[in-house]
């Protein structure tokens, strides 16, 4: 009895003393690059909660942009504006979608819900897809219509020939397309169905097609952070998919890519890129968020480990032959910044900063204090590589105090006159970002 | 309440609790409230511990969740249980704290709430090492409050602890 009294006390401050250390993130720019900082991972008491309150734009408010550049909003009033997407005769298209909506497990979940609703995260999304035709150069978009309506929490978006594919959570959809066209009201044809329920955690499905346009390429996001909802329910998710586009037939392309939420090939030498959610609730600087190369029959980790051979250990059984096996990402962006969109530029555009590379927007993080991400950074590519140091291009989404967030950056587009349109879920508009000096 | 006579409390008189008596209070006096609602959250919090080596022999999930739900139960029913324990002394049906059983289930409520922030973790270190650790000693801290007969005080009526 003695033993045990004196135990309590001893394990309570041991464990409380091992939830109060490590709680505060350091420098970012620690992990940019192919060998990012890693430190040491830390299991939590608390999960590591740090949300900032959703406040929307004010009156004449609108985010930061690097010199010589100039922001406007394009358009506003959406409903959770996620994917962007520019068809050829200039026409953007504003994916309106939010998550079909989660089932609470465990008391956590619904604390954790509350407190990501805080942020905006929970607002409801359109399920349908806008068309904006933008009048000549700057301004108001002279035409607005509803162009896809009835959709189901859709995401990706691509053009192909004279088809649209729209990846709704659960199936991709093909919607016969001519040029010009304001308003398609025929159903769309079922290409294939995609995993989604009956959790669907992460229910985004990202989508691009091969330069020949034979094939599209699917990301499909883990069914929870790291397998706590079981390990049966990750069949067929955290992994990239081929779909043949004429018969629909579908393979795994790769694996362990935890949430893979943008997927774009590289201009110059047609590589499938990505950009990937890392998991969450070992510590704030755990783990990077990355850009990668994706190979055929890759495996990038997700749950067994990250980073290569970095085990987590929240995993059981574990499986030292698949870690054996990870591939190390090409390129971290830094911790829990949530990369949502990649855009590949080819030449220059907006100014000479951003010449040959990719522009990627980070959603922002809901786990680490301070707070990262909540921004359109650009990174150069060299060779179909991407070199140096991510430039921050739009910025201020969080207000001054760093405790409200205005906007929090989605989808990204060039339009015909080579601005940068930026989707804002939070802010529920479309930013235009251009250059002060017509030409430049 | 307000209109009894102060020297005359409600709880003083043990027959104005004949109905709410069990088949033994008749040898053993007064029933206190709280008792049940001890064991109640007892049986909860134990249960966990049991979910908790299933999970640990098969790595089920399921088994994980069923402990994240036993705890918080758990805990709940032994508040509702503090509560009424309060209510048996502010009715005057109880005489004094037991502070053995008090001080293990106390100990054994408070290990639980540290454990149910363990297993708000995700997979498997939510339960393996320390969250399975916990319900085994918050299981024999409760054990032993059983052992001495759940209830916290001593009732007003006979001395005993029931």
């Amino acid at each position: 009895m003695k033993a045990t009294f004196l135990r309590l006390p001893t394990t309570l401050i041991a464990m409380l003393a091992l939830a109060a250390c490590g709680s505060s993130g350091g420098d970012s720019a620690r992990q940019y690059g192919a060998n990012p900082y890693l430190p040491a991972p830390h299991q939590y008491l608390l999960p590591p909660m740090s949300v900032p309150e959703a406040v929307g734009w004010k009156a004449r408010e609108r985010p930061s942009v690097s010199a010589g550049l100039k922001v406007e909003a394009l358009a506003s009033g959406f409903e959770h504006p996620r994917t962007l997407y520019a068809l050829p005769n200039g026409d953007i298209l504003v994916v309106e979608s939010n998550s079909p909506g989660t089932e609470a497990f465990r008391p956590k979940d619904f604390i954790a819900g509350k407190i990501k609703a805080r942020a905006g995260a929970a607002e409801k999304g359109g399920n349908r897809i806008t068309l904006l035709r933008e009048a000549g150069g700057d301004g108001k978009p002279a035409l607005r219509t509803i162009f896809i309506d009835h959709l189901y929490s859709p995401y990706g978006i691509v053009l192909v020939g004279d088809t649209l594919y729209v990846a709704n959570t659960d199936a991709i959809l093909a919607f016969k397309y001519v040029p010009g066209m304001t308003q398609i009201t025929e159903p769309g044809v079922k290409l294939t169905d995609l995993p989604a329920g009956p959790i669907d955690h992460h229910w985004t499905k990202s989508m691009t097609a091969s330069a020949d346009g034979s094939k599209l390429y699917v990301g499909v996001g883990s069914n929870s952070n790291i397998t706590e909802n079981g390990i049966d329910v990750e069949a067929g998710r955290a992994a990239i998919y081929e779909v043949d586009r004429v018969t629909g037939a579908k393979r795994i392309y790769a694996t362990g890519t935890r949430n893979p939420t943008g997927l774009a090939f590289e201009p110059k030498t047609q590589q499938l890129f990505a950009v990937v959610n890392e998991r969450d609730e070992i510590g704030p600087d755990l783990v990077p968020d990355y850009l990668t190369s994706i190979r055929e029959g890759g495996f990038y980790g997700w749950p067994y480990s990250y980073w290569g051979d970095h085990v987590d250990v929240r995993v059981h059984p574990q499986r030292p032959d698949l870690v054996a096996q990870a591939t190390k990402p090409d390129y971290a962006l830094s911790s829990h910044v949530a990369p949502l969109s990649l855009l590949f530029t080819e030449g220059q555009h907006l100014s000479p900063d951003f010449t040959g590379g990719a522009f990627i927007s980070e959603h922002g993080s809901w786990d680490r204090s301070p707070l990262n991400g909540y921004q359109v950074i650009f990174l150069s590519f060299v060779d179909g590589r991407p070199v140096g140091k991510p430039i921050p291009v739009v910025t201020g989404f969080l207000g001054a105090d760093n405790e409200t967030v205005r906007g929090r950056p989605v989808g990204l587009a060039l339009d015909g006159n080579g601005a940068l349109l930026v989707a804002d879920d939070v802010g529920n508009t479309v930013w235009r970002v251009s250059a002060t000096r017509p030409g430049s | 309440m307000s209109a009894q006579h102060p020297s005359s409390p409600v709880s003083s008189d043990p027959r104005q609790y004949e109905h709410m008596r069990g088949p033994t209070a008749h040898r053993t006096g007064l029933v206190l409230i709280h008792r049940d609602f001890i064991l109640a959250g007892a049986v909860l919090l134990i249960a966990a511990f049991a979910t908790d080596c299933f999970y640990y022999t098969t790595a089920l999930w399921q088994w994980s969740n069923f402990s994240a739900w036993l705890i918080t139960a758990g805990l709940i029913v032994t508040l509702v249980a503090v509560i009424l324990l309060i209510i048996d002394f502010v009715m005057r049906r109880a005489s004094r704290l037991n502070i053995g059983s008090f001080i293990l289930v106390i100990a054994a409520a408070l290990l639980s709430l540290l454990n149910a922030f363990v297993h708000s973790r995700d997979a498997w270190t939510s339960v393996v090492p320390q969250g399975i650790l916990l319900s085994a000693l918050s299981t024999i801290l409760l054990l032993i409050a059983g052992a001495r007969g759940w209830s916290l005080a001593r009732s007003r009526a006979t001395g005993d602890h029931s």
